[in-house]
């Protein structure tokens, strides 16, 4: 009951840190998920991260994964709606104004302001999910081919990363 | 004042979100809302984008608030937002479940490692795209290089990063001349690591 309420709790101030992309948020949710509540392993988070691209809608679904590792199905309930309630509220409040806000100098203050601090984080959410999911040559390639792959805009990206499991799955038999 | 009947909204965006697999989720919805269907025009759509980045939450469902709002008031952002989230949660769970369960066979656990490694290489292009299509300048390089080292390597706790580093950004910005308003940058790099 305790681990529930903390469950909520950390996915709630979890999903005010997305700022400027779902992916700067990573290493933090890595940290409490793994390191400091033990509700998974990072082999389970990076998986989970996986499926959570694979699967169509936000990848900050990833809060339902990890919630149902750690709790079930009230879990994956909870930890979903704390990821997305009430930065939805808050967005729906804003929606509201911003007609009025958005030509306001500071509003273009804040935007200058932290979109470099949003592409740190993204950058270090890039970083966490490496230290996990690259470890050995194969595994270097394959991110590197299919980095390559998908920078070229011809091969679309679900493509290129279901291709590059199977090339994975043929290499390590 | 409603510009889409709320059904017709569900429709939409239910079939948005299930169709924005891989790269560029948020260009999607402008493939959807405003060049298909014309519900919105081009700036408002960017407006609601902005919006969406600016603000804290997942961005994907930050949008689809914003829209869902412009385009049929409070019901259409709070349908906006269950249509887009409610069936990839549900998929998702299938497959937590199915990993949980121990189903994933070694086989598909070799297969989860290469899809893994593929995916860092998927959001490592788009981080790079968003970070080529930003506007520079050597402060916000200095805030985007020391906010990566501190929650990447040295894997600090991000709450304080982004309060010193936001602090230090709003320092740097504000002390020197506003740029004159330029174009928007184009949206389509919008990968999926801005949802």
């Amino acid at each position: 009951m305790a681990d529930l309420a903390l469950l909520t709790w950390t996915f709630l101030w979890l999903s005010l840190l997305c700022v400027g992309g779902g992916l700067g948020v990573i290493p933090e949710m890595e940290r409490q998920s793994v390191s400091v509540h033990h509700w998974l392993t990072a082999r389970e988070f990076v998986d989970g991260y996986t499926l959570s691209q694979l699967t169509p809608g936000p990848n900050m679904l990833i809060a339902v994964f990890v919630g149902y590792r750690a709790h079930g199905l009230l879990g994956s309930l909870l930890a979903g709606l704390a990821m997305f309630l009430p930065t939805s509220i808050l967005a729906m409040v804003v929606s509201h104004h911003w007609q009025r806000w958005r030509t306001r100098p500071w509003a273009g203050l804040a935007e200058r302001a932290l979109i470099p601090v949003g592409i740190g984080l993204m950058a270090g959410g890039v970083y966490t999910l490496a230290r996990t999911a690259i470890h050995d040559g194969v595994t270097a390639a394959l991110a590197v081919g299919t980095a390559l792959a998908v920078a070229t805009d011809r091969v679309p990206p679900m493509i290129a990363v279901l291709a590059a499991g199977a090339i994975g799955w043929l290499l390590s038999r | 004042m409603r510009r889409v009947s709320l059904p017709r909204l569900i429709a939409v965006f239910t079939w948005t979100g299930l169709s924005s697999l891989g790269g560029g989720r948020s260009a999607y919805f402008h493939d959807a809302l405003v060049r298909r269907r014309g519900f919105l025009r081009h700036d408002e759509f960017v407006q609601d984008f902005t919006l969406s980045q600016v603000l804290p939450g997942p961005n994907f469902s930050n949008l689809a608030v914003a829209l869902g709002y412009r385009l049929a008031g409070a019901a259409g952002g709070v349908w906006g937002l269950v249509a887009i989230v409610l069936p990839g949660a549900l998929i998702l769970l299938g497959l937590g479940a199915l990993y949980t369960r121990g189903a994933f066979s070694p086989t598909v656990t070799l297969l989860m490692r290469g899809l893994s490694a593929a995916v860092v290489g998927l959001v490592l292009v788009t981080t790079l795209r968003i970070i080529l299509g930003s506007r520079r300048g050597g402060r916000a390089i200095v805030v985007a290089a020391l906010t990566f080292a501190a929650v990447g390597p040295l894997r600090l706790p991000t709450v304080g990063v982004v309060l010193v580093m936001a602090v230090l950004s709003f320092w740097l910005q504000w002390s020197r001349p506003a740029p004159p308003p330029s174009p928007r940058p184009p949206l389509e790099p919008v990968g999926p690591g801005t949802n």
